[in-house]
């Protein structure tokens, strides 16, 4: 009895594992992979030609070009605030530290329509500012500054929380050989902290851009919709769609799925890149080992 | 240069890591810093570094107040137990480092650097790993690869925090030797940071034994191991026997051995302890001295230690003796032999303060 139970235990728990696979496999086809196409299959479902018209339809470009803008402004500000964070936290010790990674963490904790209407009462007609926005004749809502804002507070924690544990790990032991070298803190960032931090670094960018562009609710509350000025790609998408153009929203739409798409590579392959370093380094030391003895 | 600590003293939080040390390095003085994890041995090193302030108290380099000077103004060169070396640059670049980084107008040319940078290699005989990366290195050469790099901007003062911790037996011994050998050669003043007494005594010209946070005993490797001054350092260098005193009529005994007088200071109550080292214990027949029964014989290269079960001590904790290798052969100690034991040296510490 014991024995046919022993024989029958790497059996069960090889169908376990096969039907976990399945499970897992059927659950990204659903909602992964199907949507995927859909969006694709829906884009071109009235040929190339009627694709091609909708992507490059003005108002659709200036949405391309309104959300290329912003996340090229967002993604090198979250950047700098990123590194200079994590260096904060993961370097040296001071107080209220615990609070600063609580408040790094809180875009992710606010729903992104709460972060939009935060910049209303802010930098709205009656908000807090408002009336000296407007004794300046300045545009923050409604506009461009502030599709900017939405998007840096959503996108604040990515580079952040990519780089803290990465330099945490580290320990400080390089830096302060460095200094000990006669090193100022501006080379010992430039020369030893930044290339050992750079596939982190560009893994939290990567995920950072991903977000600017694709970033629907908070950018719709601030973003008041005007056509040509104020819409961004997944904006202009929920438009085309509202209005029943369902071709041209899903070939907007198709042109987010790739960006999707080309950030998933980017990520796997930063992945890929890093391992690999460090196997062939291991690789290497003990080909000099058995050299040694 | 010479080095002074006046009442250093350093909190971290509730816990006070050093408490108002003093301490004096003259120059080309070859100092360990040895004791238990926890004792404040690394803090002080790194406060002598710059890479820690202290709360109270001064540090001195050559008579001048370096308590606020920047590490990088300190010309130390400080070397890690886990190497530190740069992982995304050769060991060429990474010896290199502390002259790229000088400012323009002293910073040397192409050549020079080169030349220097070879010699060093050279120095600590890993001239031909100059395109390696330290990933390819192992243990013993990456922390080499750091010693020359601490080295290449003409240090003064020379740190090494554990510097031999993390590599193997073997390796450890050859580096210690190797490092004694470039101190001597060049004359810098060095402190090192080690918990393990053997590579103090092997290596340092004086030894500072810490505990708590506090010096305990500072003096040349000899006197702290034959004379320590507590039972902790007596305990920390070496292995102890320890054996309860008795009083009986004014004199003291360990077992039925007389070791009066015992100095007035220590208290004459039943908890004063004696510490007495394996090599000091003399084994001979059965008639004399303290009865005892050999219960273990391990022969260790040169010598050989012997575990004896004394009458009227706890069997569980039994008296270890050493004896050389040349006696053993000659005497032949077996298990289950009824000995005789005599003392030949011994301290007498008060209980109260072994606790420590």
């Amino acid at each position: 009895m014991a024995a046919a139970e022993a024989r029958g235990a790497p059996r069960r728990r090889r169908v376990g594992r096969t039907v976990l696979i399945a499970a897992a496999l059927l659950f990204l086809g659903l909602f992964l992979l199907m949507p995927l196409l859909v969006v694709f299959i829906q884009a071109l479902s009235r040929g190339v030609g009627t694709y091609l018209a909708a992507i490059f339809d003005p108002m659709a470009w200036a949405a391309v070009k309104l959300t290329l803008e912003v996340a090229a402004i967002a993604v090198p500000l979250n950047l700098l605030f990123g590194v200079a964070a994590a260096w904060a936290i993961a370097k040296f010790d001071f107080r209220g530290k615990s609070a600063l990674v609580t408040l790094i963490d809180l875009p992710f904790a606010v729903s992104p329509v709460i972060a939009g209407l935060i910049f209303i009462l802010l930098f709205g007609a009656h908000g807090w500012f408002g009336g000296v926005l407007r004794a300046h004749h300045i545009r923050v809502v409604f506009a461009v500054p502030g599709i900017v804002l939405a998007t840096l507070f959503v996108t604040f924690p990515f580079i952040a929380r990519e780089l803290i544990p990465v330099m945490q790990a580290q320990g400080r032991d390089d830096e302060e050989t460095a200094l000990s070298l006669g090193a100022s803190g501006w080379q010992t960032f430039w020369r030893v902290t930044l290339p050992n931090i750079r596939w982190g670094l560009m893994y939290g960018v990567l995920l950072c851009n991903a977000r600017a562009m694709g970033e629907f609710g908070a950018v719709s509350v601030v973003s008041g919709h005007v056509r040509g000025l104020t819409n961004t790609m997944p904006l202009h998408v929920e438009i085309l769609y509202n209005e029943y153009n369902y071709t041209a929203a899903f070939a907007v739409a198709s042109l987010l799925a790739l960006l999707a798409l080309l950030t998933l590579a980017g990520k796997s392959f930063l992945e890929w890149r890093q391992p690999e370093l460090r196997h062939a380094a291991l690789a290497a030391r003990d080909r000099t080992r058995r050299e040694n003895t | 240069m010479s080095i002074a600590l006046r009442g250093i003293s350093k909190q971290f939080g509730e816990f006070a890591a050093v408490k108002d040390i003093d301490l004096d390095v003259p120059t080309g003085a070859l100092i360990a810093l040895l004791g238990p994890s926890g004792c404040g041995k690394t803090t002080l090193l790194r406060i002598i570094a710059g890479l820690e302030m202290p709360d109270q108290g001064r540090v001195l380099f050559d008579g001048r107040d370096a308590t606020s000077w920047p590490i990088r103004d300190r010309k130390v060169g400080f070397v890690f137990q886990h190497y530190a070396l740069f992982r995304h640059m050769s060991v060429f670049e990474n010896v290199a480092f502390g002259l790229k980084v000088k400012p323009r107008r002293e910073r040397p040319d192409g050549a020079q650097l080169r030349r220097k940078v070879d010699s060093l290699l050279e120095l600590v005989q890993l001239g031909w790993a100059g395109d390696r990366y330290p990933a390819q290195l192992s243990g013993g050469q990456r922390q080499r690869i750091a010693l020359a790099r601490a080295l290449a901007v003409d240090p003064d003062v020379l740190l090494l925090d554990e510097p031999f911790g993390a590599l193997d037996s073997q390796v450890r011994h050859e580096l210690r030797r190797w490092l004694r050998r470039l101190h001597d050669e060049l004359h810098f003043t060095s402190i090192f940071v080690t918990h393990d007494q053997q590579e103090a005594i092997e290596l340092a010209d004086t030894i500072m034994v810490l505990n708590r946070g506090r010096i305990e005993q500072c003096g040349i490797p000899g006197d702290v191991y034959d004379l320590p001054t507590s039972a902790f350092v007596h305990r920390f260098l070496g292995q102890v026997n320890e054996l309860p005193v008795r009083r009986r009529d004014g004199r003291a005994y360990v077992g039925p051995i007389e070791i009066s007088p015992v100095a007035d200071s220590i208290a004459g109550d039943a908890d004063d302890i004696a510490l007495i080292r394996p090599h000091e214990i003399e084994i001979g027949p059965e008639s004399e001295g303290w009865p005892a029964i050999v219960t273990a014989v391990r022969v260790i290269g040169p010598i050989v230690r012997v575990e004896l079960c004394a009458e009227g001590q706890p069997t569980n904790e039994p008296l270890e003796a050493e004896i050389s290798r040349e006696r053993y052969e000659g005497e032949r100690f077996s298990v289950g032999q009824k000995v005789g034991l005599r003392l030949r040296r011994w301290q007498v510490y008060p209980a109260s303060r072994t606790a420590a």
